[in-house]
């Protein structure tokens, strides 16, 4: 019976997030929040591994003072409780930050038999999370997993790589990572929406953790974040005979060297 | 004042939001097309507590409120009208019990109606001007045993696929409505026929038809309320109707609109995106403040019910503006987008042909402008 | 020892990152030392500008478990650049773990500024591009095809053993290889790429045959891939699949998604024909025809046959 934590991170919902034509500057301030599309999966599939197995799932988030937003939302989608970090240091946080926080707070509220994440966040998309945090816990860390199995303290994890799948097993505890095809993720019924208010929640300070100046100070700054704007010629053809239009692009492909 | 919705309204809005997108979206278009009953989603929308939602913990339900309720329709609405319109038949059907049945009544059907086991529906209208008039009135005949319903109800949603129906018929043709009286009949009752299917111009997949009673005999435990009490039962009933049918339309509004939006900022005319000519600016502008307006309107009367306090005026109005505005958002909606727009291949018209649907039925006449009135003479 | 360190597993990645570590190099005035994965890697990269090669494993090596030991390989160093392959970019984030620095994932690009390692990656799948600034020593992950290898060979560098041992911990139980037609997409200079707008995998015959004609290789979106199986999953392009650069990429039937085109917007020329005038494909594109694909596909391949 696996005690299972998730961590998943608090982002803003990337199609709310607008590109301001004057200086392609990020317009983020109608963004609505969400839990990191891939972090949902971690959250599903601790839910269905506890399911099936027995034990427990607790859901582990540092974020800014937005974060407390997402705790009903976790809750709904499986945990039992959830603890949080909330922070003006995550705003600016690289991935060596975050695993520093998060290492923190499982050291002072675990041990876990699994440590579940999402392979990257929907915003940052750093995927450095589960192995540095591994490394921080002197955890395996089993990445980019795409399907999952444990029985008693061993783990099998299928992996899928760039050119391979891998299987791989480990004994517990162990950080994964997993990706979104692993499982789809439920959309939380009413009941489930309602009872979240009712699950525990526990904050953890910075301070409660120990955690110095230094240790929330990002080595990695993000500098001159910009829009991106693709520089394309926009050309379309749209005659109602397609004939046309064909003729016209044949003699563009044509011009470039390309028919 | 608080004008936020609450984090469980917004995560029950949400939770329909992901829903609509995931199973909606991709049967939108199909349902408008075949306008078959579409089963299995209700099916997942009951696995979802979707319609057992007001209904309270004791008999399955999930127990929220009023406010969420809109929430969860006027999500559900931007992906499918026609599955969101089925729901608040359903709803207002199962509310009819919850609020005017007796014991007995409760325990044999909101169980059932919780969980979606059985579908509800509410038989109102008739082919005449009002219910309990005209030639085709549904007549309750009072009998040793019960009651005999004789005649037919119009324009029943739900019709064929609900379990059971909140009919209402006068129990005395003499004094018409005034005599009017609500039944809680079984889908299986003898004597009870549904008619063919209605070809209705929008919200298809929604099923309408005529029902006919013919010499339908009930037990007297199927009076719901009590006799003659049918009139201020369905008053009632369909001043809350009229704020879940706004949430039915802001929905659809606010679809469009995105729709629009998005079309105006990706369509290039003259070497510029359509978006920046002030005529479109103007139009987008108008039906988004129309479309946010309606839901503050229909937000603030869903409050009221779920608070218990007097909504009916304010219900009133809610239906009055859309009435008014709804099919003007979409005619702005749709010059926005031109010749495209009109376009069958684009979803705009589904959703003017949705929106038709939902403000046309159950709007007798100058029902809400009366009532708004006498609420301020 | 201060210093720049490249390592891939990727024999051609591995290489490819010699380009920007020789930029490093010379923006620095360190040596430039490559830690091979085994002794036939060691002996290719030697004489593409290194100063050093390490050896630390052979090629049954578990990558990821490397962690620790080239921690302690690289203590010293300056930047550390890693292929951004999966297995690299777990690697990379251990790496940088234990050395308490910070790192990028997935740098369009490198420089010196400051004392500072500036890197330019994207943000919210391709929304974004940003300039990340990292102290010394900092950790980089680079993509596949990033950068083109060197083209100038030298003197081959001392090769030297470093062999290190993987974390023991996890087991391999199996590798299987997912490339399965053997052809490589990314290297392919033109390619048409086919969304949902197909309506059956038949129907991508039509794409097949005006590749013929045009001597285009078939990719495909995210969803031809994974959820209808029509076509192998190494031709998906997107964040999560292939990044490509061919001369022309041709879409047809598919929308345009940011995720979908941040794997091919460096492409030299896009081309989209699409029946959806609304597409964001056609803001992505040179050149478009807003038109069906069944009609108009047959007409283009009959006129680029002529």
């Amino acid at each position: 019976m696996p005690n299972c934590l998730v961590c998943y991170k608090w982002t803003l919902d990337e199609q709310d997030i607008k590109i301001k034509s004057e200086d392609l500057s990020l317009d983020s301030s109608r963004a609505k929040g969400k839990i990191s599309d891939f972090d949902r999966n971690a959250i599903e599939e601790a839910a269905l591994l506890v399911e099936k197995l027995g034990g427990a799932v607790a859901a582990l988030s540092y974020g800014t003072a937005a974060v407390k937003q997402s705790l009903k939302d976790v809750l709904s989608r499986g945990p039992e409780k959830s603890y949080w970090v909330a922070d003006a240091s995550a705003e600016q946080a690289d991935a060596t930050v975050t695993a520093t926080v998060l290492a923190a707070a499982i050291r002072k509220i675990g041990p876990f038999d699994l440590i579940l994440l999402g392979e990257g966040s929907s915003d940052l998309f750093n995927q450095q999370t589960a192995p540095r945090l591994a490394a921080l816990l002197g955890l395996p860390c089993l990445s980019f997993v795409n399907k999952l199995e444990v029985e008693g303290d061993v783990v099998k994890a299928t992996r899928k790589l760039d050119d391979s799948v891998e299987v791989v097993t480990v004994k517990t505890p162990v950080v994964i990572s997993v990706l979104s095809e692993i499982n789809k993720p439920r959309i939380p019924s009413l009941k489930q929406v309602l009872s979240a208010a009712k699950k525990p929640n526990q904050e953890l300070t910075v301070a409660d953790l120990g955690l110095t100046p230094e240790d929330l100070a990002p080595k990695a700054v993000r500098k001159s974040v910009k829009g991106f704007v693709m520089q394309r010629k926009n050309i379309i053809f749209k005659e109602t005979a397609a004939a046309a239009n064909v003729a016209k692009l044949k003699e563009s492909l044509a011009s470039l060297g390309l028919s | 004042m608080n004008f936020e919705l609450t984090e469980e309204q917004q995560l029950i809005g949400q939770s329909a939001r992901e829903f609509g997108k995931e199973y909606l979206e991709p049967i939108a278009v199909d349902l408008d097309h075949t306008g078959e009953y579409p089963a299995k989603i209700i099916a997942k929308l009951a696995g979802h507590d979707f319609l057992g939602l007001l209904l309270p913990a004791e008999v399955g339900g999930a127990g929220a409120g009023f406010a969420s309720y809109v929430e969860v329709i006027e999500n559900l609405s931007r992906y499918s009208a026609a599955v969101a319109s089925i729901v608040n038949n359903h709803t207002i059907a199962a509310l009819a019990l919850e609020l005017y049945g007796s014991p007995e009544q409760k325990k044999t059907y909101l169980p059932k109606l919780a969980k979606g086991e059985t579908l509800g529906s509410l038989a109102l209208f008739e082919s005449g001007p009002t219910p309990g008039v005209g030639p085709d009135a549904l007549t309750a005949v009072k009998h040793a045993e019960g009651w005999v319903l004789n005649g037919k109800k119009a324009y029943v949603r739900n019709a064929g696929v609900a379990g059971v129906y909140i009919v209402f018929a006068t129990a005395d043709p003499a004094l018409g409505a005034k005599a009017l009286t609500a039944f809680v009949v079984d889908s299986k009752t003898t004597g009870l026929k549904v008619g063919k299917l209605e070809e209705t111009m929008g919200l298809k997949g929604c099923p309408v038809a005529e029902i006919t009673f013919e010499n339908v005999v009930l037990p007297e435990t199927a009076v719901l309320g009590t006799v003659n009490q049918g009139q201020a039962i369905a008053a009632k009933l369909l001043s809350i109707f009229y704020v879940a049918e706004a949430a039915q339309t802001v929905g659809i509004g606010q679809a469009a609109v995105e729709h629009a939006a998005a079309y105006a900022k990706q369509r290039v005319q003259f070497g510029k995106p359509v978006a920046v000519l002030q005529a479109v600016q103007t139009m987008l502008a108008e039906v988004a403040t129309d479309v946010h307006l309606a839901r503050l309107g229909l937000q603030n009367a869903a409050l009221l019910i779920e608070e218990g306090k007097p909504f009916e005026v304010e219900a009133a109005m809610i239906r009055s503006f859309l009435v008014r505005l709804g099919p003007k958002m979409m005619l702005d909606t749709c010059q926005v987008e031109g010749g495209f727009g009109y376009s069958e291949f684009m979803p705009l018209p589904r959703l003017f042909r949705d929106i038709a649907g939902t403000v046309l039925l159950d709007a007798p006449g100058d029902y809400p402008d009366k009532t708004i009135a006498a609420s301020i003479a | 020892m201060a210093g720049i360190f490249i390592f891939s597993e990727d024999r051609a990645l591995a290489a490819q990152l010699l380009t920007p570590a020789l930029e490093l190099k010379a923006a620095l005035g360190e040596p430039l030392t490559v830690l091979a994965l085994d002794a036939a890697q060691a002996t290719e990269l030697s004489t593409l500008g290194a100063d050093k090669v390490l050896v630390v494993g052979d090629s049954a090596t578990w990558i990821e478990g490397l962690g620790e030991p080239l921690a302690a390989l690289v203590a010293h160093a300056s930047v550390v650049l890693v292929g951004g392959t999966l297995r690299g970019k777990h690697l990379a984030a251990d790496v940088a773990a234990r050395l308490k620095t910070g790192m990028t994932t997935d740098a369009k690009a490198v420089r010196i500024a400051g004392g500072k390692l500036v890197a330019t990656r994207i943000l919210y799948a391709g929304l974004a591009v940003c300039d990340e600034e990292l102290p010394l020593p900092a950790v980089v992950t680079i993509r596949a095809r990033t950068f083109l290898a060197p083209t100038t060979t030298t003197a081959a560098a001392p090769i030297e053993q470093a062999v290190a041992k993987a974390d023991a911990r996890v087991t391999v139980e199996s590798v299987t290889p997912t490339s399965t037609a053997g052809v490589d997409i990314t290297a392919a200079s033109r390619l048409i790429a086919v969304g949902r707008g197909f309506r059956a995998k038949d129907d991508l015959k039509l794409a097949e045959d005006l590749g013929k004609v045009l001597g285009a290789e078939l990719a495909c979106t995210r969803g031809i891939a994974e959820d209808e199986h029509w076509l192998p999953i190494e031709r998906y392009i997107g964040i999560s699949g292939q990044t490509v650069k061919p001369e022309l990429y041709l879409a047809v039937g598919l929308s345009g998604q940011v995720q979908h085109m941040v794997g091919c917007r460096e492409s030299k020329t896009i081309v989209a024909i699409n029946n959806d005038e609304r597409s964001p494909i056609f803001e992505a594109a040179d050149y478009g025809i807003v038109g069906d694909l069944y009609e108009v596909l047959p007409l283009l391949t009959a006129a680029l046959r002529k």
